[in-house]
């Protein structure tokens, strides 16, 4: 019986000990998982940032203004190089809250022009930019808008051309 | 030796349930990567962080070298307003004329359309008690005889201000007799400001200064 209570004993130590060792390996692997999603968000925000600098870099050496549009801020600027030209505010519609608009780059494919001024941007089927929504919307409803004031989006409407590339920052 | 049974029966059933959420013991093929392979993708990540610190680094330092503190000008021609601005700041917002968009016709043909140019200009020169020689159009607006090119009638002194920033090809920033026209279109290509504003543009504004114009 004592023999069996020993073997008992044993067993279990064995088992315990056992399962310390790789709690200690679990404490590890959780610390270096950590450490890994850590050093993923980095690389990420890195990417973006780097994504935004080449952009700069590239519309320096053109000859076009391009916009740059914050998000988080609701504000954006017009710029030409390196030399901002305006700086204006926006309201976003519901779904930019949503991460519908992915940051990057957007390219303006069609200028609308529609009665009482009710102008419309578009950048391909990403973003529009407006005043106020023409009477008949052309646009799905689904679709990412700003919306500025008016005296901004008239300076900006004829300010760029088709083809003039917009920055999404978030 | 039902105890016995009994006994390995609980020490079987304890393993299990103390081995089952470790799955190397419990032989699970779907094991996690080993200690080491983390470690050496960790190693990678950092690799790749630090280079892209690196370029990043480079790409802000080639675009810091590209800014100048420099004042320019931007000339909304479709809101009206000029601003000079200096690096992210904005120094002056002033209300101004510009083109007035229309067509003046003469009846032997010739034309003029009133439109501000667009584009990146630069101050070419700067003048005080800026004087007027009158074109051809001002007199084919007004139905007048056009005079010949040299004509003492075309000099007309006092219209332009106190100062005019020239931007080339006939266009000039100066001033108004028509303040009260500010902030629209009136003008036949040049951009007009106020007494005030114009006098600050002629303080700040030094030959070679960039006028962006859209």
């Amino acid at each position: 019986m004592k023999s069996k209570a020993a073997c008992l004993l044993l067993l279990l130590s064995l088992l315990f000990m056992g399962m310390d060792g790789n709690g200690q390996e679990q404490d590890e692997r959780n610390e270096l998982l950590e450490q890994q999603n850590v050093l993923k968000e980095k690389i990420e925000t890195l990417r973006r940032e780097q994504d935004f600098l080449l952009f700069e870099r590239a519309l320096y050496a053109t000859d076009s203004k391009y916009l740059i549009i914050n998000l988080g801020a609701k504000r954006g600027q017009l710029k030409y190089k390196n030399r901002v030209l305006k700086d204006f505010r926006f309201t976003g519609s519901a779904n930019l809250a949503k991460d519908a608009l992915k940051p990057g780059t957007v390219t303006l494919t069609k200028k609308r022009e529609y009665p009482g001024q009710r102008h419309v941007l578009f950048f391909g089927r990403s973003l529009v930019i407006q005043w106020k929504p023409p009477a008949s919307s052309p646009y799905a409803e689904n679709i990412s808008r700003i919306s500025l004031s008016k005296r901004d989006f008239q300076s900006i409407f004829y300010a760029i051309e088709k083809g003039a590339k917009a920055y999404i920052m978030r | 030796m039902q105890t016995t049974k009994k006994t390995i029966l609980v020490i079987l059933l304890f393993s299990c349930c103390i081995m089952a959420p470790f799955p190397v013991w419990a032989g699970d093929a779907a094991a996690p990567a080993t200690i080491d392979a983390l470690k050496d993708k960790i190693l990678a990540m950092e690799q790749e962080a630090a280079v892209l610190e690196e370029e990043n680094r480079g790409m802000m330092k080639m675009l810091k070298e590209m800014e100048d503190d420099d004042v320019y000008l931007v000339v909304d021609t479709e809101s009206n307003r000029l601003t000079m601005r200096k690096g992210k700041t904005i120094l002056l917002t002033a209300v101004v004329g510009t083109g007035s968009r229309q067509f003046v016709k003469e009846e032997t043909g010739r034309n003029w359309y009133f439109e501000t140019p667009t584009g990146s200009l630069t101050v070419l020169g700067k003048e005080r008690n800026p004087v007027w020689i009158r074109p051809d159009w001002s007199y084919v607006e007004e139905n007048m005889p056009v005079p010949p090119e040299n004509d003492p009638d075309r000099i007309v002194r006092g219209v332009l201000g106190k100062y005019a920033l020239i931007l080339g090809n006939g266009y000039k920033i100066h001033g108004t007799k028509y303040t009260e026209l500010l902030g629209t279109h009136f003008t036949h290509g040049c951009i007009s400001v106020g007494d005030k504003d114009l006098e600050t543009l002629y303080r700040s504004v030094k030959i070679g200064t960039k006028v962006y114009i859209y």
